[in-house]
C-alpha cells in the first residue's frame, strides 16, 4: 500500500481515493479529490492558489527547510526484511513525526510573535500620538501659570541692578578711525 | 392578455467554458514549453515543412506553442499582450510533480528559480547557430534589462522582412 501526494495541495492520497491523470508524455498526475483536478484543468498555479502547501511553502508561512524533511522520501532501493530494521524504523518514525511537528509549531509561533511585536509598537505610537485624548494639554494650566509668574518675580527681585548703558556707533565711522590708526581704547576714550 | 411572461436568465453557464477544459482541447503545459526552451529551441523554430500546420509549421512561438501562418502574424503576435504574459509566466520555474512532493514533506522545499526569458530569435539567426538560452537571473536594475530587448526587437523586425521574400 502506498499513500501518493496530490499534486495541486499535496496532500496524501489514499488507495481507492482521487484521480490519475497521464498526459501525452507519460507523466502521472495525481489529485485527491475533484476540487484539485478541476483546478488543474484550469490551469491554475498551485503556488498562487491560498489553501495549497506549495503556496504556504513559498510564502513563507509553514517551516520549508529543515533536516526533519530528509527522512521521508522515495529511494526506489529495495530492502530485504528484516523483524529488527522493522521494529526499529517504526520507533524512529514514530521520534521524528514528533520532533517534526514540535519544530513546524515552533515556526508558526516565532512568525506570529512578530506581528506580535508589531501590535505593540503600534499601539505605544497610537498611545504618544494621541496623548491629548488621554490628558487634557489644558490640565494643571493654571497652576502652572502662577508657578511661572512666580519665578519670574524672583528673578526680577535679583535683576534689581541698574540697567546697562548701550551707545549706538556708526559702523563706517568706526571703520575710518580704525583705519586712520586709532586703537580701541582711544576710541573708547572718545565716546566717554 | 395571454401573455406569457419569461422567466429572464441570469446566469448563462459555464459550458464554453467546460468546452475548453477538455483534454482533446489540452494545450502544452507551461512545463513541457519549458522543457521544449531548454532543450529542442532550434529545432522547434526551424521545422521541416509540413502541409498539415498553419503556415506549413514554418512560423512557430516557442513560448505559446503556437503556429502562424505567416511572418506579419508572427511578429504581431511578439507585440500582444498575451505573449508578453507568457513570456512573464516562464520566468518563474514551472512548478513541477517533484516541487508537489516536497511541499508536502518529503525533502526541503526549494524556492521556485526567477530566470531571464525573451522572444526568440529569428529563423536565420536560429540556423546560424542561435538557441534560446534559460539561465537564472542575476538581479539587476529594471531600466537596463529592459532597453536592450526593445532595441533588440526593433532590429529583428527589420531583419525579418528579407527572409519572408525568399519563402
Amino acid at each position: 500500500m502506498r499513500i501518493e501526494t496530490c499534486y495541486f495541495c499535496s496532500s496524501k492520497i489514499y488507495p481507492g481515493h482521487g484521480v490519475n491523470f497521464v498526459r501525452n508524455d507519460c507523466k502521472i498526475f495525481k489529485f485527491c479529490r475533484g476540487k484539485c483536478h478541476k483546478a488543474f484543468k484550469r490551469k491554475k498555479n498551485p503556488r498562487k492558489v491560498g489553501w495549497t502547501k506549495a503556496h504556504r511553502k513559498t510564502a513563507g508561512k509553514e517551516l520549508a527547510i529543515d533536516p526533519s524533511f530528509e527522512f521521508e522520501k522515495r529511494r526506489n532501493v529495495p530492502v530485504k526484511y528484516s523483524r529488527e530494521t522493522w521494529q526499529k524504523a517504526l520507533e524512529a518514525i514514530k521520534k521524528v513525526t514528533e520532533i517534526k511537528q514540535r519544530r513546524q509549531d515552533h515556526f508558526v509561533m516565532e512568525r506570529l510573535r512578530k506581528g506580535r511585536d508589531i501590535e505593540i509598537q503600534m499601539d505605544v505610537k497610537n498611545v504618544q500620538r494621541n496623548m491629548s485624548l488621554i490628558r487634557s494639554p489644558a490640565a494643571g494650566l493654571k497652576e502652572r501659570r502662577a508657578k511661572e509668574e512666580a519665578e519670574e518675580a524672583a528673578l526680577m527681585d535679583e535683576e534689581d541692578l541698574p540697567e546697562e548703558k548701550i551707545t549706538y556707533v556708526d559702523a563706517r565711522e568706526l571703520e575710518k578711525r580704525l583705519e586712520e590708526g586709532m586703537g580701541i581704547e582711544d576710541l573708547e576714550m572718545l565716546e566717554a | 392578455m395571454g401573455m406569457v411572461t419569461k422567466r429572464k436568465k441570469m446566469h448563462y453557464g459555464d459550458t464554453h467554458l467546460q468546452r475548453r477544459w477538455r483534454v482533446r482541447n489540452r494545450r502544452r503545459d507551461l512545463d513541457q514549453i519549458d522543457d521544449d526552451l531548454r532543450t529542442r529551441s532550434g529545432e522547434l523554430i526551424n521545422q521541416n515543412v509540413d502541409l498539415e500546420k498553419p503556415g506549413f509549421a514554418q512560423f512557430y512561438c516557442v513560448h505559446c506553442a503556437k503556429y502562424f501562418i505567416d511572418d506579419t502574424a508572427m511578429q504581431a503576435h511578439f507585440r500582444t499582450k498575451v505573449h508578453k504574459r507568457r513570456l512573464k509566466a516562464l520566468e518563474i520555474e514551472p512548478y513541477s510533480i517533484e516541487e508537489s512532493e516536497r511541499a508536502a514533506g518529503r525533502g526541503s522545499f526549494q524556492q521556485a528559480k526567477k530566470r531571464g526569458m525573451e522572444t526568440q530569435p529569428t529563423k536565420a539567426e536560429v540556423i546560424a547557430g542561435k538557441r534560446i538560452k534559460v539561465e537564472e537571473k542575476v538581479e539587476t536594475t529594471a531600466a537596463a534589462v529592459s532597453t536592450p530587448v526593445a532595441s533588440s526587437s526593433s532590429t529583428r523586425a527589420t531583419r525579418n522582412r528579407p527572409q519572408k521574400m525568399e519563402t
